[in-house]
């Protein structure tokens, strides 16, 4: 795997950024949208336009990245954006990719290649919208998936959702004397999930936004040279739905990597290979992490240590640490 | 429009049946949410207490809300009507178009309030009608704040609560009694509204706490209301708001999109030009570009993309879209180069990397006049307030740079 060398240049044919003052300067995604203060969902919009370059097309699912983006007869977009509902993200992806194909099969547009992602929030990509996102990654068109995961129904004053992490309080899952846990299921498991099994799939990745620095945008770059269906699964730090400062993004964001929760890897035609390896590293305890969230300002001692101790078993005992636990969930019958 | 105009002819003449009064709860979008909540329920049931009719309403185009954005809630109060006969004149509506109370829970909104796309920058006293009042929770002196106001035709009040805003999150509420004070300082400015009796028996009701009836009182006397005369106030530098009705959306309802466009310096950089953020600003960032070490990490971690790479490897800040999150503050590596300051202590959104080409060590001197030596440095779960951290001295001018 020559071309997923760490520090490597080039992947593909695509040139990776080794340095944040090589990063273009230009925005396509420029300012006077309607995001909240320090949003790190707006980060994500930003570095992937960046890295795909002016000749894409994105269309967005339903969720707080739609509303956003088009106040009232404006939008914040230099490309071409499109909206469409919220379990038709991978759908609109297929479309699109294979509307650009015969134009450019009947020579209708110049045969050179468009970029075409979908942008889906944790509910239009890993909950409701999964089966859309399904069949795009099992397609043979070239497209990129990014499921932005700020881990609620941020748009409409969060909801759970099934990738909100055990615990937390939504509208859904409000603390109260009688049950101090109301969110008791734990993330579903959405990146190892689609790697696994889509054989089409070309390139599957975790990553946040703004930490490593250009850590994410390499993987944008790399997911749209890959020729085919990719997915990237990012975690987005929501200061309105975790309750903490809009300051403090980019630190949750970097918090949530060290200490384990949210594993940074890529998935190249089957191969692992961390980003971040949290095995190597000393892990931070998660503690620090969930107490800088108001969502969890009802958890209690027994709850830090039931957290932690999963985010151990994740990386002590599953088979590939940190991405998937085979044997745990499935095993032969006797 | 020209219903509420009957109204207040109606009521001005004294005429029975017509006593409709508005209350426009200005508050920070989820910052201030429950805070903005909680009042308007407390003048309803107070005002119920007395035997009124009310009822409360949020603006409908401010949900789902955004940490920062200015957001609205109106009370709505009649002596006379009944529930039906008033909701027949002020329910199902978006948008209230006078207030006889204006309450403002974050004073920098005085410099103007952007909602939502194609509105425009309005001006705060926009709803205020003639003897009304408007009442800022504020540290501010009254004269400050009305020379950030529209000039209106008329007199109105302003009236100053004293105290700092208080801002929480979702999930963890702040008790700092704001809510309660606010009501009580309603009660001070608007008797014919809600009586301070009422509002005690409110509170007596809720919380069975006498110690809050204290700081209810205690917020009544130290009220201090003054007046507006049409003389006070700017004329004001922004477009009136225009919204476009539907026979303006292009084929398909689609929107045009941002043009292209790139260059380096202040304002190279293309941008909507139709929904400008600045107005959800509590802070602005202060940068001193002499100790700036030209990482870029302000620049890659802004949000709202509004820092402009400029030749010399500086970043400008453009202050019409910054929304005042404190990203740039916290990754800025440098002590004391980005510092988050209080918006009402400047007045103008130009770009501070020209006047720092064109007198460097004036910029610096009168920024570091302007941020002094406190720095407020917000705890990560919101509610729970902030630290004010004491600076021995400065940093010095570097002429030669940061580097």
């Amino acid at each position: 795997m020559s071309e997923s060398n760490e520090g490597g240049k080039e992947f593909g044919n695509a040139k990776l950024y080794t340095s944040v003052h090589g990063i273009d300067l230009e925005e396509f995604y420029s300012s006077g949208h309607r995001t909240c203060q320090g949003c790190e969902s707006a980060l994500v919009m930003r570095d992937f336009i960046k890295a795909a370059g002016p000749r894409t097309v994105v269309t967005g699912a339903t969720g707080c990245m739609y509303v956003a983006n088009t106040s009232y007869m404006t939008t914040p977009w230099v490309v071409p954006w499109m909206h469409t509902q919220l379990g038709a993200g991978g759908a609109s992806a297929v479309g699109m990719a294979a509307g650009l194909r015969a134009l450019m099969r009947k020579g209708k547009i110049r045969d050179e290649k468009i970029n075409v992602i979908n942008f889906s929030g944790d509910l239009g990509g890993g909950d409701m919208g999964l089966g859309g996102i399904s069949g795009a990654l099992n397609s043979d068109y070239d497209l990129l998936v990014i499921i932005y995961d700020n881990e609620s129904a941020a748009n409409t004053d969060i909801q759970a959702t099934n990738l909100t992490p055990y615990g937390a309080q939504t509208t859904f899952s409000p603390t109260g004397s009688a049950r101090r846990i109301m969110h008791t299921k734990w993330k579903k498991n959405v990146a190892a999930m689609m790697a696994v099994g889509h054989p089409n799939c070309r390139y599957v990745a975790t990553a946040c936004a703004t930490w490593p620095p250009m850590d994410y945008m390499n993987k944008v770059k790399k997911a749209l040279s890959s020729g085919g269906p990719t997915l990237i699964h990012t975690l987005d730090p929501c200061p309105k739905g975790w309750d903490y400062h809009p300051r403090y993004s980019g630190e949750l964001g970097q918090l949530a990597i060290k200490t384990g929760i949210f594993p940074l890897y890529e998935i190249v035609r089957g191969e692992v290979r961390y980003t971040y390896d949290a095995r190597k590293q000393k892990r931070t305890p998660v503690r620090e992490y969930i107490e800088k969230q108001g969502r969890f300002t009802h958890f209690i001692e027994e709850d830090f240590e039931l957290v932690q101790a999963r985010v151990d078993e994740m990386w002590n005992d599953w088979e590939i640490p940190g991405v998937a636990p085979v044997k745990g969930i499935l095993k032969l019958a006797d | 429009m020209t219903q509420n105009v009957a109204e207040n002819e109606a009521r001005k003449s004294g005429k029975e049946g017509m006593d409709v009064y508005r209350v426009e709860i200005n508050y920070r979008g989820i910052f201030q949410k429950r805070l903005g909540y909680n009042i308007s329920h407390g003048i309803v049931y107070a005002a119920h207490s007395e035997g009124k009719t009310a009822f409360s309403n949020g603006r409908y185009s401010d949900d789902p809300q955004r940490n920062g954005i200015p957001c609205a809630n109106f009370a709505i109060v009649s002596g006379s009507l009944g529930e039906e006969e008033l909701e027949a004149i002020a329910s199902a509506k978006m948008d209230v178009d006078e207030a006889d109370v204006v309450l403002v829970l974050d004073d920098t909104m005085a410099k103007g309030l952007e909602p939502w796309g194609h509105y425009g920058i309005r001006p705060i006293n926009q709803k205020v009608v003639e003897g009304g009042t408007i009442l800022f929770v504020s540290r501010r002196k009254p004269a400050e704040l009305a020379k950030l106001m529209e000039r209106r035709p008329f007199t109105y009040r302003l009236a100053v609560l004293p105290g700092d805003r208080s801002f929480a999150g979702l999930w963890y509420q702040r008790d700092d009694n704001t809510d309660i004070r606010v009501l009580a300082a309603v009660a001070r400015v608007a008797p014919h509204i809600v009586d301070m009796e009422s509002v005690v028996r409110y509170i007596r009701g809720k919380f069975n706490d006498e110690k809050r009836v204290e700081a209810a009182r205690e917020a009544y006397d130290s009220v201090a209301v003054s007046e507006v005369s049409p003389d006070d106030g700017m004329v004001w530098p922004y477009e009136k708001p225009a919204l476009p009705a539907w026979q303006d959306f292009d084929e398909g309802m689609a929107v045009k999109s941002v043009k292209r466009g790139f260059k380096m310096g202040p304002r190279g950089q293309n941008r909507n030009p139709d929904f400008r953020r600045g107005t959800s600003r509590s802070q602005r960032p202060v940068i001193r570009f002499d100790t700036c070490i030209k990482c870029t990490l302000c620049w890659y971690d802004c949000p709202d993309e509004c820092f402009d790479p400029t030749t010399d490897g500086l970043f400008d800040v453009n202050y019409e879209y910054c929304t005042g999150c404190g990203r740039c503050a916290q990754v800025c590596p440098v002590d004391d180069c980005i510092v988050m300051v209080d918006e009402l202590k400047f007045d103008s959104n130009s770009s501070p990397w020209e006047d720092y080409t064109v007198d460097p060590e004036e910029y610096v001197r009168r920024m570091e006049e302007i941020k002094g030596l406190s720095r407020e440095v917000p705890s990560p779960v919101t509610g729970m307030g902030e630290r004010i951290l004491e600076r021995k001295e400065s940093v010095p001018f570097k002429p030669k740079g940061g580097k």
